[in-house]
Order: structure tokens, then sequence, then C-alpha cells
């Protein structure tokens, strides 16, 4: 099959390759196959190899997708496919890209545990069923692969704004008994580039490979600081 | 001299796995104010690594009538007598608080029983259901919280950053610093430090099938090894029984399949569609992991085996949407791959999973070489001979949590930099820019000659012939390896540069487990001797010690000391029952 891959920064070109094919053959396979065999000066990140670490997502054919478990079937259109570094993130150097904006906006966004207790308290009973756990229980598998970042038009045109993974963090925080930073999220979330930025396109949920809908966070974070805006006043 | 840049900090940490994040948090908890603290990492911070793999949960004697002290004698049991004692005890006991903490301060939430406790499942070996999980992804909610933790603190992120060598004073008395590569730009850059932690990792990616993540490889245990530490139990490297067998060219091999299958009731078939676990062992796929891997070898070795090599793990008696239901995310994972693991068969292999060996530590992680502290798979001694389900997410963090305190109180005698010897900083930058100078050629071949080297010799079982021949093949890749260059034009990101240093790593660590495995005339936990089956007396247990000294290797044999309890004896009270767990699970 004819695989393009991007070559250089900010600036660079697309570079055609070559590549055989396998019945069990991912994009990330791909991508080490050329650098293991064709050009040894490729360059791209990947640890886990299975899902779980969000450190190899990739644009391929125009989509962002998490490149370890895109098996080769999927992607490709018309025996090619071309690989790009993820959008929004400045660009290391071929595919690799600079994921600090992501998390440093995870962080502005309050997307940090806010204890209240300690470690020589006891663990403490909470009933799972609770429709507020069950709302974080929702979001809180995301492994910050930064594919919804990505994939976000209003990230790509605003550069401020904290980002589907980060707000849906702070959601799950929100709805998370035991944290003690629920008006602090608030405010963090409503500021410049937060919630209210988001104009419910959808591409978030669309392209998450968990299948979360960051989406559906980012609207009750809405919800939660017209609240408490109007609480506040009150 | 070449040209490097030089940094300082107070407490260097290497790693971002559950050892070296943990250890970030205590040491700024218990360092005086204003300590310099900095966290470098070869991937991302809390990406790269093998904690965040984690699936399973975390052994603590939290359930109901569980106690620390059974907790432990599972663990000594486990480990078949060899762990070092007072660090077994170690583990257990501060598993409880760390638990609290991961729950109370970091912000981790287990899964809960409808009265809101915690849910605590059986895992193969353990008398009591102990883990503590979150669903099958524990490790990432694990990484996640304490990465947060991390990432919003005013600690210094080295990240994309190799180390690639511990360098001492000039009289060789203690750690100066660690030198690094920054894998972006490529540029050498020596950190002198007070104190440094190695918590990078073990990881036996050496073999043909293994499960760790794809940038590990045994870095930290080589570079030890190179700085003259003391190694122990070298030989033992656990294997999984269950790793996706998915055919040429692809980094799915080996990617592990989780316990639960088995345990749910999952079907081990050979290649003819015949069940044989019950050949081998009364318990069936029900086994644990060593029992079931030897089963598996050994049915692939009768020319039984699957079309890529292996056997089949066969879900779809259960029914295939219970299946589903019960274990969505490895269904999903398979389909994504292209398997059907709810409705068809998958072919599974025998995969290295966990190192048991590492650098031998005391309980409050110093090492022989004052400023070196030790903490997770990169310790040896904890775990003895097997390492138990669960007790390795327990083992980074109770460990890292351990080092941060101990560096954060260390720090507080030594209140200057040491100067490194600068004639081993210069040896090191020239072994790593060794490849630079030679032929340009393809490294990947040689992995993949270790890896069947290390599978087929010093694997799953093993005997004097076999190490004997693996211990000759490692010597002669690592003579082609040297003779392999890399073009060294543009060193910004220059992956196979990197390939060259973990192979390099690779066969460094190799060598001492093929050695390790022949000093080890007995078969305890993981290590299987075909030509010496029996474990021997637990009495006069010994574990392997291996040295390095220049070109030397030296394997050696040091007893056991049961510090607690001997063999045969218990620290469990009179009367107490054998087990806690349901004969009928």
């Amino acid at each position: 099959m004819d695989v393009s891959v991007w070559r250089g920064t900010a600036e660079g070109a697309f570079q055609t390759f070559q590549v055989p094919a396998r019945d069990s053959q991912t994009i990330l396979d791909v991508v080490a196959w050329i650098q293991q065999n064709l050009d040894p000066t490729l360059s791209y990140r990947f640890a886990c190899r299975v899902g779980m670490c969000g450190s190899c997502a990739m644009t391929v054919n125009g989509q962002p997708r998490w490149t370890c478990r895109t098996h080769v079937k999927k992607a490709l259109k018309n025996n090619k496919i071309q690989i790009a570094p993820l959008r929004s993130l400045p660009v290391i150097k071929d595919l690799a890209v600079d994921m600090d904006p992501f998390f440093d906006k995870w962080v502005r966004a309050e997307g940090v545990f806010h204890p209240s207790k300690t470690r020589r308290d006891k663990v403490e009973a909470l009933a799972p069923q609770t429709a507020a756990r069950q709302t974080a229980d929702a979001g809180i598998e995301c492994i910050n692969c930064a594919v919804c970042y990505a994939a976000c038009d209003v990230v790509a045109a605003n550069p401020d704004y904290l980002g589907p993974a980060a707000l849906n963090r702070a959601w799950t925080l929100v709805n998370d008994a035991k944290d003690g930073g629920y008006d602090k999220i608030l405010e963090a979330v409503s500021d410049h580039g937060g919630c209210h930025n988001c104009h419910s396109m959808g591409n978030c949920a669309r392209f998450c490979p968990n299948e979360l809908s960051p989406m559906t966070s980012i609207a009750g974070l809405k919800r939660a600081t017209v609240k408490s805006f109007f609480k506040r006043k009150a | 001299m070449s040209k490097i840049d030089r940094h300082d900090t107070d407490i260097l940490i290497i790693g971002s796995g559950g050892a070296g994040l943990f250890a970030a948090l205590h040491a700024q908890q218990s360092a005086p104010q204003g300590t310099k603290i900095t966290i470098a990492v070869k991937g991302l911070i809390g990406k790269c690594g093998c904690t965040r793999m984690v699936q399973g949960g975390y052994n603590v004697a939290l359930g109901p009538g569980d106690t620390v002290e059974r907790h432990f004698m599972d663990t000594i049991k486990g480990g078949k007598w060899l762990p070092h004692q007072d660090m077994a005890w170690r583990l257990c006991e501060e598993a409880v608080v760390r638990v609290q903490e991961l729950e109370n301060e970091v912000g981790c939430f287990f899964d809960r029983l409808p009265d809101g406790s915690l849910h605590h499942k059986a895992f193969a070996g353990q008398t009591a259901d102990r883990t503590v999980h979150k669903g099958d992804l524990t490790g990432i909610e694990i990484i996640n919280r304490l990465m947060e933790q991390v990432l919003a603190r005013p600690v210094e992120k080295l990240q994309e950053h190799r180390a690639i060598a511990l360098i001492p004073t000039a009289d060789g008395a203690a750690l100066a610093g660690v030198l690094f590569i920054d894998m972006r730009s490529g540029q050498f850059r020596f950190v002198r430090a007070r104190a440094v932690l190695l918590a990078s990792g073990g990881g036996p990616s050496m073999y043909k099938y293994h499960t760790p993540s794809g940038d590990k490889t045994m870095d930290g245990l080589a570079m030890a090894l190179r700085a003259g530490l003391p190694l122990r139990d070298m030989e033992m490297v656990q294997f999984h029984p269950t790793g996706l067998l998915a055919g040429e060219d692809t980094k799915m091999n080996g990617t592990v399949l989780e316990e639960g299958l088995r345990g749910a009731g999952g079907h081990l078939l050979n290649g003819a569609g015949q069940r044989f676990m019950f050949d081998y062992d009364p318990l069936g796929e029900r086994a644990t992991r060593d029992v079931v891997s030897r089963g598996i070898y050994a049915e692939m070795g009768k020319n039984n085996a699957s079309p890529n090599g292996g056997v089949y793990i066969s879900m779809a008696h259960l029914g295939p949407d219970s299946v589903r239901q019960k274990f969505k995310g490895m269904v999903k994972r398979c389909a994504d791959c292209g398997f059907d693991l709810a409705a068809g068969k998958v072919e599974v292999v025998p995969t290295a999973h966990y190192f048991m060996g590492g650098v031998v530590v005391d309980p409050d992680t110093r090492t022989a070489l004052e400023g070196l502290y030790v903490a997770g798979e990169d310790a040896g001694g904890a775990h003895g001979s097997n390492r138990l389900g669960g007790n390795g997410v327990a083992n980074s963090t109770v460990f890292g949590g351990v080092a941060g305190d101990v560096m954060g109180q260390d720090i507080q005698k030594t209140r200057s930099h040491r100067d490194p010897d600068e004639t081993v900083l210069e040896a090191e930058i020239a072994r790593a820019r060794h490849p630079l100078g030679q032929k340009p050629g393809l490294i990947h071949p040689l992995r993949r000659d270790l890896m069947a080297a290390m599978w087929d010799y010093v694997g799953v079982t093993r005997t004097t012939a076999g190490l004997a021949r693996g211990a000759q093949r490692v010597g002669e890749i690592e003579a082609e390896l040297m003779a392999v260059g890399v073009a060294g034009d543009n060193l910004a990101f220059n992956l196979s540069w990197h390939d060259w240093l973990n192979l390099h790593s690779l066969v460094s660590v190799s060598r001492v487990i093929a050695q390790a495995a022949q000093a080890r005339e007995n078969s305890r936990g993981a290590h299987y001797r075909e030509d010496f089956p029996e474990q021997g007396e637990l009495e006069t247990s010994y574990f392997t010690v291996a040295r390095q000294s220049g070109e030397d290797l030296q394997v050696g044999r040091e007893p056991v000391r049961f510090t607690i309890v001997r063999p045969g004896e218990t620290v469990l009270p009179e009367g107490e029952p054998e087990s806690l767990v349901q004969a009928a699970q």
C-alpha cells in the first residue's frame, strides 16, 4: 500500500513509502515498519501498544485516531493511507507533537482532585449508584490521548479554549462527592477560554476512541456555572 | 570533550509510573521548603511506563477479616520463601495507608459494593479477597490522578529525557548525578542531584513475546549494572500465560489478555481444538500463571500449535453476549485488532510480563551507593521468585512514597552537590555515541534475534545446555550490535539511535538473566529448570546476586534471611483459617 507520512515540523511535506500489507496490522505498525526498515530518521511516539496510555494519536486519512488500536483495514482508502501529526498541537518532529499545552489546560481547568481528607482517614463509604457518581463514571475513563482536542474546531480557532478533555475532567470532579473544589472548578471553567466557548458541534464525542462524550460533560458544566452564577447573585 | 549541557537539582526522580509520581509527591511533603524536585522520564509524564497498564488491581488488606499478616504470608508463600521479608512486610503494611492516600488525597475512586464499601476481588494465590480495583482499568485511574497532582505542582519536568548513566564521584563513594539524552534535541544533559531515585521500571522486553510498554528496555538495571551495584533474583522473569499472538511485524504481539478470562471459565485449546491444561494440572486453566505458562509452552512443543505457533483461548461457550458484557474492554480491544474474543477463538502465547529481579535495596529504598535510591520494578526483593497479581502496583506506589519520604529527609544531611567523575562521564558519552561512528545498518533484526534467543533458551522452561547456548547467543548479538551504526547527521528525536541504546541495555541485562539462571540449580516460582525440577530445601533457600566489574560478571548465592517467619511457620494467630476465600469461588 501507499503510505504518505508528514516530515518536518510546522513546515514540511508528505513523503510516500510502500509498505507491505499484513493480516494483523495497525497504523502504528505501519509507522514503525517504515522507521525500522525504510527510513530510520522518521520520528513518532508510542508507549503501551494497547490503547491505555494515549501517546500515539495521529491524524490518519484526515481523522484523529489512536494508532495502536486502529486496524489498517479500517482506515485504508483506495489502498492509500496518509498519516500526519495531531492538529492544534505544536509539532516537535514528523508525527510527534508537544502535548504540554493540552496538559497545561487540564490543570488550568482545575482538573486536579481537591482533597478534603487525609491518608490517615478510612476510605469513605460511597454508594456507586447515586446519580452524581454515575455521571462522574461516565466521563472518568479518559486516557488523555488528545484525539478530542485535535478534533475540536473551537480549539483550532481559539487557542485559548480549554478544550473537551480538560472540561470533561472538570465535570467528573464536580460530580465527585469527595472533591472539595466545587467553586474553584466552576470559576476556572467559566473563565475566558472556558465551557461557554463550546458550540456543541460534537466532534469530541464522535472521535473519542473510548466512546466518551465530552460534549455532554461540557453541557453539564454550562448548566452548573449558570446555576452558580444566579445563586451568587441572589 | 563532547558538548554537554549541565544542570542542577536537589531531588532527581527517574520515571513517572506509580513509584516516580508518588516519590515526587512525598518528596515535596518531606523536603524542606525551596527544595528543587525534578522528574525525568523517557516518554511523557504519566503516559509511558507500566503502572498505567495495570488491569487487575491493587492488593491491600482492607477486606472483611483480612489482615496485614495474612497479606504478608501470601506474599512470602507466593514468592516461594525467597522474598526479602522486611520489604514484603513494609509492602503489605504500607499498602493500607497508600490506598487511603490514593482515595483521600490523590482522588482515585475504586469500585464499591452497593453499600458503599470497597469491592475486593479474589485473585489467584491469595487467601482473602484483597484486590481493590477500578473495573479492569485500575492503572489508568491511579496514574491519571497521580499525574494531575504532579503536573499541578512546581516540579521540574524533563520529558523525553532518556537516562543513560549513573555518574559517581571521582572517589566512587557516592552518586553525583545522572547523564541523560534530551531525546527531542539529541543533546547530552548531565544533571547533578543530592538524591536520585531510580524508578524507570524493569520490563522484560528482551523476549519474543512481552507485555510491557514499548519504551521499557531495562535501562535502569543496565545503568545500575555498569555502576557496579549488586542485582538480585535476576533469573526471575514472570510469564503471563495469555499474550495475544497476531502474526509478523505487529506490536500487538504479546500484549496481555487478562487473567480474568481464565478465571471466568475460558478454555485453552491446542491447534487441534482440544483442551489440554488438565494434562498438566488438576486446576486446568485456573492454575497459577507459572503453571499455565509452562503447560502452554509444553503443548506448543508437541506440534499442537495454532497457525502462528501458540494456542487458542476460547470464551464462546460462556455465551458471546455475556462475554461482551463482562469483558467489555478486552472484547473491544480484540475487535479493534481484528479478533473476535466473544464468539471466536483468539491465538495466545505465554508472554514475558514482569521482572522480579532488581537492584539490592533496603526497606527504605537505599542502595549500596550513597545518594542513589531505587523503587518499583527496578528494585529486587519484595516478590522473591514470583509476584502475586495485584502486588505490582502496590509495590511501586508503596516504595515510591517511601523513597520520597526518605530522600526528603536525607538531603537535609547533604547540603551540597557532588562533582562527577569526569572520566566516567566522558566514557559514558562515548558509549552512547558509539553507533554514530559505525556504518549505518538495520537494528531491528538484531532485536528480533535477541528476543528469539531469550525466548528459546532463557524462557519459560530452562536447561543447562539451553542456558549455555542462550548466553552464547547474547554475546554474539552484542558483538554484532557493536558493529551496526546509526546515521548521526540529525540526532533530534532520532528513534533509531534510541533503538540501538535500547538494545544495548537489553543485551547487558539478558546476559545477567542467563547467567543467574545457570546459577540457580533448582526450580522456584518463575524459574523452572527441566534438569533441576525440585524446589530445593526451603530452610537453606538462597537468592542470586549479580555484580559486574568492567566486562567481568559474577553471580553468587546468598542465604535468604528469615527475619520474620521461617519455612513451615506462620505469623497468623493460632486457629486462623487457612483461607478466607469461599471454596465455591
